[in-house]
C-alpha cells in the first residue's frame, strides 16, 4: 500500500462515481479540506469522501479502494477527539452518517439493530417510548454517532454504573479488508467460538468497517436524584468522591468540574452553577425511589463530612438536564477562553486523584497554558482542557509537549493513556509508555490477521516499529512458530 | 483569494468556532445529506479556508453557502457563542462581489429598490390581487405557484398606516415605533391592524414613522449587503425618538436588533432597541396591562418561527399570548419549515420538501388552527397545508378572542 497519497485521484473518483453517483462522491479541494479533521487539532489529507447508504455500498467501495492501492477511513459525525477520523496519509473517507436508520427495535429483548451513522441521542430518543435507552452517554451524545462509539469505545459519565460501549454491543456487521461482510456476535448472552466483539470493538476502523450493529438496550431507571454539590477545593471534592466510593456506593455518575470551567459554561447557559465555588461535584444516582432517597442522603452526608459548600438536589427533570447539559456542553464553553482548545483523555487510580489534580495545574503553569478541568471523578478518567491560541508560533507544539506530560504523569501513578477518546493519532507514540514490545507485537499481529495490507486506517493506534519480526518472511515447514 | 468586502466574516468570528461538532444534528441541511458541507461546523471552515487561501470563492463555496437556510438552529446550541448568522450574511455578501452576475444584481435591486418602495410594492400588491382573482396563478411558475397559495386573501389597495399615531386612553406606558415593512403592510394588513390595537390596549402610544422602510434583511440574507446598508440607515433616522421600535414579523425583528452591524456608529441612536411584538404583548399579559381571557378555545399548534427561536432566542412568549387568549397551544418542532426568505423561491426542492414535513406534524398534532409570528412561515404553512388549517399571528388570536370577550359583555 503506497505510504502518502496527496492531491486528487481522478481514475478513483471516477470508479466511485459509478458505484455511487456524483452526488455522493466529493474530491474538490474544500470538500476534501473540510473531511481533512475530526473535533480534535491534527489534520490529514482526503483523497476522496464518499457517503455510503447501505452495506453493499460500503463492501464495494472497500474493493474499488483496495483495487486502486488506496486505505480507506471510516467517519461518523467527525466529533473524535484523537484524530481517529482523519486521513493521515490520504485515501477514501467513507462517511456513514445516511446510514442512519434505527431497523429494528425487540422491546422484549432490549436490543435493536442499527445503521453505524444513527446518532447516539437519537437511539436514545426512539427507545425512550419503550422506557429504555442506549447506555454509553459521551458528551458529545448529541451529535456523535454509534459508529464512533464503537470505533472509540466511547464511555460518558453514567459509564460508572453501566460500563463503556463494549458492554453494549451484542453483535457487529462488519466489512473486511477483502470487501466481504462477517457478522461478530449474536442477540446471545454467550456467543459461541472466539467472542471477537471485544476486539472490533474499540479498534478505531483499522479492522474493518462497522455497518451495523445489533445494541443492547438498558431499562429507565424508575426513579433519579442528580445532586450538585460545590466545594472550596478541589481536594475535599476528590475526597467526597473517594468517600462515596469507599462506602460501597456506585453511583451512576459522578463528575467534577473546577472554577474556571464553571464560569464558562455559566457564561453561555446561566445554569445558576456555583461559579465562586472552587469545584462542583454532580452526583447521580438511579434504582427505586426508596434506594435513591438512602443513597442520595449517604452522599450528602459523606459531602457534609468533607466540607461541602452547598448541596443542591435537582427538583425537576428540567433542572436534572439542565445540570447534565452544562456538564456535556463544557468542552465547547471553551472556547470562551481562547481561540483553539486541546482536550485530553486520560486515567488515574481514583485513590490518586489529588495529588494528580494537583500536578496538572503545575503543567499548565509551567508552560503557561489555561487548564480548564471536567472530568468523570467516579472512574479516574481525567479530561484537562487547555485553551490556547494556535496562530502563535509554535504554541500547538508546546500545547502538545503539556499533552504528553499530563499522559505520563497518569501512567506513573498507575493509570493508563485515554479512558475514553481512543488513541489515534494522538497518543501511539505513547503507546509505550504502557505496552512492552511483546504487548504491541501481539496487538500488531491481530490487525495483521484482519487486515495484512492495511486496508483500514493505516497508521492509527500502533505505534511505528509495532511488530517485533519480520512476517513477510516464508516460515520453515514445521518451525514452532 | 481572500475576502473583499467589509462585510466580510472576520477573524475573530470565524475563530471562535473550536469544530466541536454538537450543531451538527440541529442544522436542517445536515439531516438531510449527512454531509460535512451542508453543517454549520462546514461553512465556518469553509469560509476560514477562503479567508486562509486555502481556497477561493469557487462553486464549491458557493453551494455551501447558498444552501443555508439561515434558519440559526446552530446558534443556541453553540457552547462557544459563535455568531453563525453573522458570518453567514458576510459570506453571502463575498459571494455577490465576486460573483457579480445579472441574476444576482437584478435580485439585489428587487431587494433594495422594490421592497423599499411603497409604490411599488402597490403595484405588486394590485398585480397580485389580480391573478388572485382570475386563476392566473395556474400558469404561475411552479416556484412562484407554491408562494402564492400561501398568501392570505388581499386587497386591491390597502390604505398606508405611515404618518399615523394612535394614542392609548391613559398615560402611555412607552412610545413605540411600529416597522411597516415591506409586504406586511399590503399583504398582512389584519396582523398591523391587531398589533396596534393590542398594544394601544395594553398601554402603548404607537407611532408609524413615515420615512421608514423596509427593514433590509431580506436583501442582507441574499447577499445584497450595500443595499441592506442602505435601508438600514434609512430605518435608523425614521424611528429616532421612540423608546422601542417593534415589528410584528419575526424575520424583521430580529434584523432590526443586528443593526449595529449594518449602520455606522453615530447614524444609529445610542438607545436603539427593539423589540418583537411578542414580547410586549406578553410582558403586558404578564404585568397585567392585558387580560387573561376565558379559556376553552382549543388547540392551537404553536410554529416556532427561527428568527424568533434561534435569532432572538424568544421562545415562551407566545405561548403566553396564546394561553391569555384562552388557547392551549402545542408546540410544533422548531426545525425550520424551510420558509427562509427567499429561499422558497430559490430553492424550491429543499424548501417544499422541509414544508412537507411542518405541515405533517401540524396535522398530527391534533390542533384546529395554527399560530405563527412570521409572515414568512405563514405563508409557507399555509401552502403546505392547502387550506385546512387558519394561520394567524398570536397577537391576531389575542385580538380576536379580545374582542369576542368584549362583544359578550356588551
Amino acid at each position: 500500500m503506497a505510504a502518502t497519497l496527496t492531491g486528487r485521484n481522478t481514475k478513483l473518483r471516477d470508479d466511485l462515481i459509478r458505484l455511487l453517483g456524483a452526488e455522493r462522491v466529493m474530491d474538490s479541494a474544500l470538500e476534501r479540506h473540510l473531511y481533512a479533521k475530526d473535533a480534535g487539532v491534527y489534520r490529514g489529507n482526503p483523497t476522496v469522501v464518499v457517503m455510503i447508504e447501505t452495506t453493499e455500498e460500503a463492501a464495494q467501495v472497500v474493493r474499488t479502494a483496495r483495487r486502486h492501492g488506496v486505505p480507506v477511513v471510516a467517519r461518523g459525525a467527525g466529533t473524535g477527539l484523537s484524530a481517529g477520523a482523519v486521513p493521515e496519509v490520504g485515501g477514501v473517507v467513507l462517511v456513514t452518517t445516511r446510514m442512519n436508520r434505527i431497523e429494528e427495535i425487540d422491546a422484549e429483548n432490549h436490543t435493536a439493530w442499527v445503521g453505524p451513522g444513527v446518532i447516539n441521542l437519537d437511539l436514545s430518543r426512539a427507545t425512550t417510548p419503550f422506557g429504555m435507552h442506549f447506555a454509553p452517554d459521551p458528551s458529545s451524545q448529541s451529535a456523535c454517532t454509534v459508529g464512533g462509539n464503537i470505533a472509540c469505545n466511547s464511555g460518558g459519565p453514567h459509564c460508572l454504573s453501566e460500563g463503556s460501549t463494549v458492554n453494549h454491543i451484542l453483535a457487529l456487521e462488519v466489512v473486511t479488508d477483502t470487501g466481504d461482510v462477517m457478522i461478530v456476535g449474536s442477540g446471545a448472552p454467550d456467543p459461541v467460538g472466539l467472542d471477537l466483539r471485544g476486539i472490533i470493538v474499540g479498534s478505531e476502523g483499522t479492522l474493518g468497517i462497522v455497518t451495523r450493529a445489533l445494541v443492547k438496550l438498558t431499562p429507565n431507571p424508575p426513579d433519579v436524584r442528580t445532586m450538585a454539590v460545590a466545594f472550596a477545593t478541589i481536594e475535599d471534592a476528590a475526597a467526597t468522591v473517594s468517600g462515596i466510593i469507599a462506602a460501597g456506593l456506585i453511583p451512576a455518575a459522578l463528575e467534577m468540574m473546577d472554577q474556571l470551567m464553571m464560569q464558562a459554561i455559566e457564561n453561555w447557559l446561566h445554569a445558576g452553577l456555583p461559579v465562586e465555588a472552587g469545584a462542583l461535584l454532580l452526583a447521580e444516582v438511579t434504582g427505586v425511589t426508596e434506594a435513591v432517597e438512602a443513597e442520595a442522603e449517604m452522599i450528602a452526608g459523606i459531602a457534609q463530612s468533607n466540607k461541602a459548600l452547598s448541596v443542591q438536589v435537582a427538583a425537576s427533570p428540567a433542572e436534572r438536564e439542565l445540570l447534565w447539559k452544562s456538564r456535556k456542553s463544557a468542552f465547547g464553553a471553551v472556547a470562551q477562553a481562547a481561540p483553539d482548545y486541546y482536550l485530553h483523555d486520560t486515567v488515574v487510580p481514583r485513590t490518586r486523584l489529588v495529588e494528580a489534580m494537583r500536578q496538572v495545574y503545575e503543567i499548565g503553569q509551567r508552560y503557561q497554558i489555561t487548564m480548564m478541568n471536567v472530568f468523570h471523578a467516579g472512574d479516574g478518567n481525567l479530561h484537562p482542557l487547555m485553551a490556547f491560541d494556535a496562530s502563535e508560533p509554535g504554541r500547538l507544539d508546546e500545547v502538545k509537549a503539556a499533552a504528553d506530560e499530563l499522559v505520563e504523569l497518569c501512567v506513573e501513578k498507575g493509570g493508563v493513556l485515554s479512558g475514553e477518546h481512543g488513541i489515534g493519532m494522538e497518543k501511539r507514540h505513547l503507546m509505550p509508555l504502557l505496552f512492552t514490545e511483546m504487548d504491541l507485537d501481539a496487538q500488531a499481529r491481530v490487525k495483521d490477521a484482519f487486515d495484512a495490507e492495511g486496508v483500514f486506517n493505516p497508521g492509527k493506534v500502533l505505534p511505528e516499529g509495532s511488530r517485533c519480526f519480520d512476517f513477510g518472511r516464508p516460515v520453515p515447514e514445521g518451525a514452532w512458530v | 483569494m481572500g475576502y473583499q468586502t467589509p462585510y466580510a466574516p472576520t477573524r475573530s468570528e470565524l475563530s471562535s468556532c473550536i469544530q466541536c461538532g454538537l450543531c451538527l444534528p440541529h442544522c436542517p441541511t445536515f439531516r438531510l445529506t449527512g454531509k460535512e458541507t451542508d453543517s454549520p461546523r462546514g461553512r465556518l471552515t469553509a469560509m476560514t479556508a477562503v479567508l486562509d487561501g486555502v481556497t477561493g470563492i469557487d462553486e464549491v463555496f458557493t453551494e455551501t453557502i447558498s444552501f443555508c437556510l439561515g434558519c440559526r438552529a446552530c446558534e443556541p446550541v453553540c457552547p462557544s457563542m459563535v455568531p453563525y448568522g453573522r458570518t453567514l450574511e458576510g459570506a453571502r455578501a463575498e459571494i455577490s462581489a465576486h460573483k457579480g452576475g445579472v441574476l444576482r444584481r437584478l435580485r439585489g435591486w428587487i431587494m433594495e429598490s422594490w421592497l423599499g418602495s411603497p409604490g411599488i410594492m402597490r403595484a405588486v400588491t394590485w398585480a397580485t390581487a389580480l391573478v388572485q382573482r382570475t386563476g392566473l396563478a395556474r400558469i404561475a411558475p411552479r416556484r412562484v405557484r407554491s408562494g402564492l397559495r400561501g398568501l392570505r386573501r388581499i386587497g386591491w389597495r390597502t390604505p398606508s398606516l405611515r404618518g399615523r399615531t394612535f394614542e392609548p386612553d391613559r398615560a402611555p406606558v412607552a412610545t413605540v415605533g411600529l416597522l411597516t415593512g415591506c409586504i406586511m403592510g399590503p399583504w398582512f394588513a389584519e396582523v398591523h391592524q391587531a398589533s396596534i390595537a393590542v398594544l394601544v390596549r395594553a398601554g402603548y402610544r404607537v407611532v408609524v414613522p413615515s420615512g421608514q422602510t423596509c427593514c433590509g434583511a431580506l436583501a442582507a440574507h441574499d447577499g445584497a449587503a450595500d443595499g441592506a446598508g442602505r435601508l438600514a440607515v434609512r430605518n435608523a433616522a425614521a424611528f429616532r425618538g421612540v423608546d422601542y421600535v417593534v415589528a410584528n414579523a419575526a424575520g424583521c425583528s430580529a434584523h432590526l436588533k443586528d443593526y449595529r452591524h449594518w449602520v455606522p456608529g453615530d447614524a444609529l441612536s445610542d438607545d436603539w432597541r427593539v423589540r418583537d411584538i411578542t414580547e410586549l404583548v406578553a410582558d403586558a399579559v404578564e404585568d397585567g396591562r392585558l387580560p387573561r381571557l376565558e379559556g376553552g378555545r382549543g388547540t392551537v399548534a404553536l410554529q416556532h418561527p427561527c428568527h424568533l427561536r434561534n435569532a432572538q432566542r424568544i421562545i415562551n412568549q407566545p405561548r403566553v399570548i396564546l394561553e391569555a387568549a384562552g388557547y392551549q397551544p402545542a408546540d410544533i418542532d422548531p426545525v425550520c419549515c424551510g420558509a427562509a426568505g427567499f429561499y422558497s423561491i430559490l430553492r424550491p426542492d429543499t424548501s417544499s420538501r422541509l414544508g412537507r414535513d411542518k405541515a405533517d406534524e401540524i396535522r398530527r398534532s391534533g390542533a384546529a388552527l395554527v399560530a405563527s409570528a412570521n409572515p414568512g412561515c405563514e405563508m409557507q404553512l399555509r401552502s403546505h397545508l392547502v387550506g385546512e388549517y387558519p394561520v394567524l399571528h398570536p397577537v391576531e388570536l389575542y385580538m380576536q378572542a379580545l374582542s369576542d370577550a368584549t362583544e359578550s359583555r356588551a
